[in-house]
């Protein structure tokens, strides 16, 4: 696999970052600590105007990923006003149509996960339409601030963005900011060479963005970044979208199931009917295992 | 692959070179903050980030920690660069650690920027007053009008339309370096690194010349760190915004002027106030500072049998190409031309040098034929490279002819010692005459003294 387009066209440390931030009412509501989402995005807010400070081709878009709805809420390259603070607006915007999509809904039981497969999509849209502007663009990267917990019930459409992203070279960074890990954030950034991160200390956020995510691509050569201690490879299923240790695949297009099916439910295959007499636990039923986490 | 870039980093030895206090007082204006980081080496940038929000002296150890073994020698570079700068101060305690920290004005200006905002260096002027404001585009034309203007001027003074209004001395000051007049009569000739000035992109060609207008600003009684502070201020100024030329002290007034002649600025005079308008190339500035590689495009295509098309409305672009090709019509958007062996003799008396124009014509290969791979004919580069070699068959080396030895057994030892050192170039034994390099003659002078004895 080649990169799109050869790099020697580009300079050294011109990025652009799509960075996704978790806008989940649920999820900021349920933290506990004082590290409110204010403070959250006056931290972003400084580690995105030190990446438009750090080279002015650098370029920052930035996806709101909220619990009904994601969209773009401020791209460098077409703002008035050359600072991230002009996001503003346009997140509040989004936040109370947002909210309005959810009251729709009814009631939501728990925290509840905000829609990352959406913004994650999105991110790749914008970094094809970039890579088809011309050989001159600078180097793309997404980094996902997120918080909410997985919904298993995108884990295909979060696999296939996180291989899209492997097949083009985006590597996707991941910064949890809930108390719990993320598997589909450890196994993205496995997948695609970004670094995972769940920072200890909330309150110095901006510094661990300042280490660990701005480093450009071209610097992550030579620098040590905080490594993978462990993925947790489980995957959901899908009949129920629910994560599952163990389960049944089809021999004819890899869909993943939590139970014996007679019939592939995604590519219509029937299953063969000798194995049904045989014990459950023996050849088709394959174990995935979480290495450590 | 010679280097195309005369002016590599320049800018920053430059201002390495400023004495301490100047360097310390450059630094209270933000926008020399801002614009020194966006010039340094990227893993330089990248320490400045981590190191930005840190109140106390990090150790040299544990900043090496920070890299890999891969690392190490960009990561010396880049701490070097910052010491250099004065943006890392290094103190080295009595145990003998050393711990750096950043420079407090320094990181104060950026911590600022990044919480805080950055200022707008002046307020643009209202729309009300200003009338004609250019837009984009118009502006773009015209400083790139501005531009190619002045450097036909510079290249040769006579295919200029338009005058400029740069005096002649400044003019020679720019000129130095790049042309040089045997005698009076004839037209001065584009040296070697006059030909690589041509080549380089419009930003680095800025860089160039005003980094000459700033060392030779002294001259003119100008102090050099406000010339680059103002300089560095006018890229944080909005392209296409009107500016009173009343909030300008008088020095940065005179030099307004000069910029417009450059197409950095444009000025535009109004009933009662005059104001300018920076362009594309003034707020380019602090970028052409940093180390990017040229992103233009391409026009030219060159065909196996030696013809040249070039795609191109500039007449700056046709005097180039007329440096090391027989241009041999002009159409309103294209050069035609070939590739002779008279038109490159031509070139390589002027001192360009083949593989310069291997460089130039694989640098500004048209986008078509960019993508092939070589993006010049090879039966091209290759005959090109012939016939450089045809006029360097012979090889001139200084070197001394010695003769009237006193017997033929101090010959015989002279000429063995010469062989010895590897300074024999040519002997005879009838005549008893020998050529040394010019290199070893004084050892061979210390020998026959020796033998004298």
């Amino acid at each position: 696999m080649s990169p799109p387009v050869p790099s020697k066209l580009l300079t050294d440390d011109v990025s652009l970052i799509m960075v996704l931030i978790d806008t989940n009412p649920y999820f900021w509501s349920s933290i506990e600590s004082n590290f409110t989402f204010a403070k959250f995005l006056s931290h972003v807010l400084a580690f995105l105007n030190s990446i438009l400070l750090l080279n002015q081709l650098n370029q920052v878009v930035v996806i709101a990923t909220g619990f009904n709805s994601c969209s773009y809420v401020f791209d460098s390259s077409i703002s008035v006003s050359p600072r991230a603070e002009s996001l503003l607006p346009k997140l509040e915007e989004f936040v109370e149509n947002d909210e309005s999509l959810s009251q729709d809904n009814g009631s939501v039981d728990g925290v509840g996960s905000s829609l990352l497969s959406g913004a994650l999509s999105m991110a790749l849209c914008y970094i094809q339409r970039v890579f088809r502007s011309g050989p001159l663009h600078p180097q793309p990267r997404i980094l996902c601030l997120h918080g909410s917990p997985d919904g298993p019930g995108q884990y295909v459409a979060i696999m296939n963005s996180i291989f899209s992203a492997q097949r083009s070279m985006v590597p996707i960074d991941s910064c949890v900011i809930g108390s719990q890990h993320s598997a589909f954030l450890q196994q993205a950034s496995y997948i695609t060479g970004g670094v995972y991160l769940k920072p200890q200390q909330m309150e110095g956020l901006l510094q661990y963005l300042l280490t660990v995510f701005a480093t450009d691509l071209h610097s992550r050569n030579f620098l040590q970044l905080p490594k993978p201690v462990g993925v947790d490879f489980r995957a959901s299923c899908f009949c129920h979208k629910s994560t599952i240790d163990m389960g049944f695949i089809c021999s004819v297009c890899l869909s993943i199931f939590c139970r014996r099916q007679k019939k592939c439910s995604t590519c219509g295959s029937v299953f063969g009917q000798t194995q049904t007499q045989q014990d459950p636990s023996s050849s088709d039923l394959k174990r995935k295992t979480p290495s450590s986490s | 692959m010679p280097q195309v870039r005369i002016v590599a980093k320049n800018f920053m030895d430059m201002v390495a070179s400023l004495p301490t206090m100047k360097l310390d007082k450059l630094y209270e204006n933000a926008f020399i903050c801002e614009a020194i980081l966006r010039s340094l080496p990227p893993l330089a940038k990248k320490y400045v980030l981590q190191l930005l929000f840190i109140d106390i002296p990090v150790t040299a150890k544990s900043m090496e920690e920070w890299v890999l073994a891969d690392g190490f020698s960009k990561h010396k570079v880049a701490i070097d660069r910052l010491i250099q700068l004065r943006v890392l101060s290094e103190t080295v305690d009595r145990k003998k650690d050393t711990t750096y920290r950043l420079n407090p004005m320094f990181q104060l200006n950026i911590q600022k920027h990044i919480v805080h905002g950055g200022i707008l260096p002046r307020e643009p002027m209202p729309s009300n007053i200003t009338v004609r404001i250019p837009s984009l585009e118009e502006l773009d034309a015209y400083a790139i009008r501005q531009w190619e203007c002045f450097l036909l001027h510079l290249i040769s003074s006579g295919e200029a339309e338009k005058t400029t209004n740069i005096s002649p001395s400044m003019m020679k000051v720019f000129q130095r370096g790049l042309l040089s007049q045997k005698d009076d009569k004839e037209p001065p000739m584009l040296t070697e690194s006059g030909f690589q000035f041509l080549l380089m992109d419009t930003n680095a060609q800025l860089w160039y010349i005003i980094r000459e207008y700033i060392t030779h600003s002294e001259d003119r009684g100008v102090d050099s760190a406000d010339l680059i502070s103002f300089m560095l201020e006018l890229s944080f100024h909005v392209t296409g915004e009107a500016y009173n030329v009343n909030t300008l002290n008088d020095i940065q007034r005179s030099i307004i002027r000069d910029l417009a002649d450059l197409g950095l600025v444009r000025l535009q005079q109004g009933r009662k106030d005059c104001w300018f308008i920076p362009t594309k190339l003034a707020t380019n500035l602090s970028i052409c500072l940093a180390d990017t590689s040229a992103r233009k495009q391409g026009f030219v295509v060159v065909e196996t049998n030696f013809r040249m098309y070039a795609y191109s409305t500039s007449k700056l672009h046709c005097e180039i190409l007329r440096l090391f090709a027989r241009v041999e019509y002009q159409l309103p958007n294209l050069i035609v031309g070939a590739i002779t062996k008279e038109s490159l003799y031509k070139a390589f008396l002027n001192g360009i040098t083949a593989e310069q124009i291997i460089s130039f014509l694989q640098q500004n290969a048209h986008p078509r034929v960019a993508e092939r791979i070589p993006s010049v004919p090879e039966n091209v580069t290759d005959q090109i490279r012939l016939w450089e070699s045809d006029l360097n068959r012979v090889e001139m080396i200084p070197s001394h002819l010695i003769d009237e030895f006193p017997s033929r057994d101090v010959f015989e030892a002279a000429c063995d010692f010469a062989r010895e050192c590897g300074g024999l170039l040519w002997e005879s034994s009838q005549k008893m005459r020998l050529v040394v390099k010019g290199e070893s003659f004084p050892q061979m002078k210390e020998f026959l003294r020796r033998q004298k004895q």
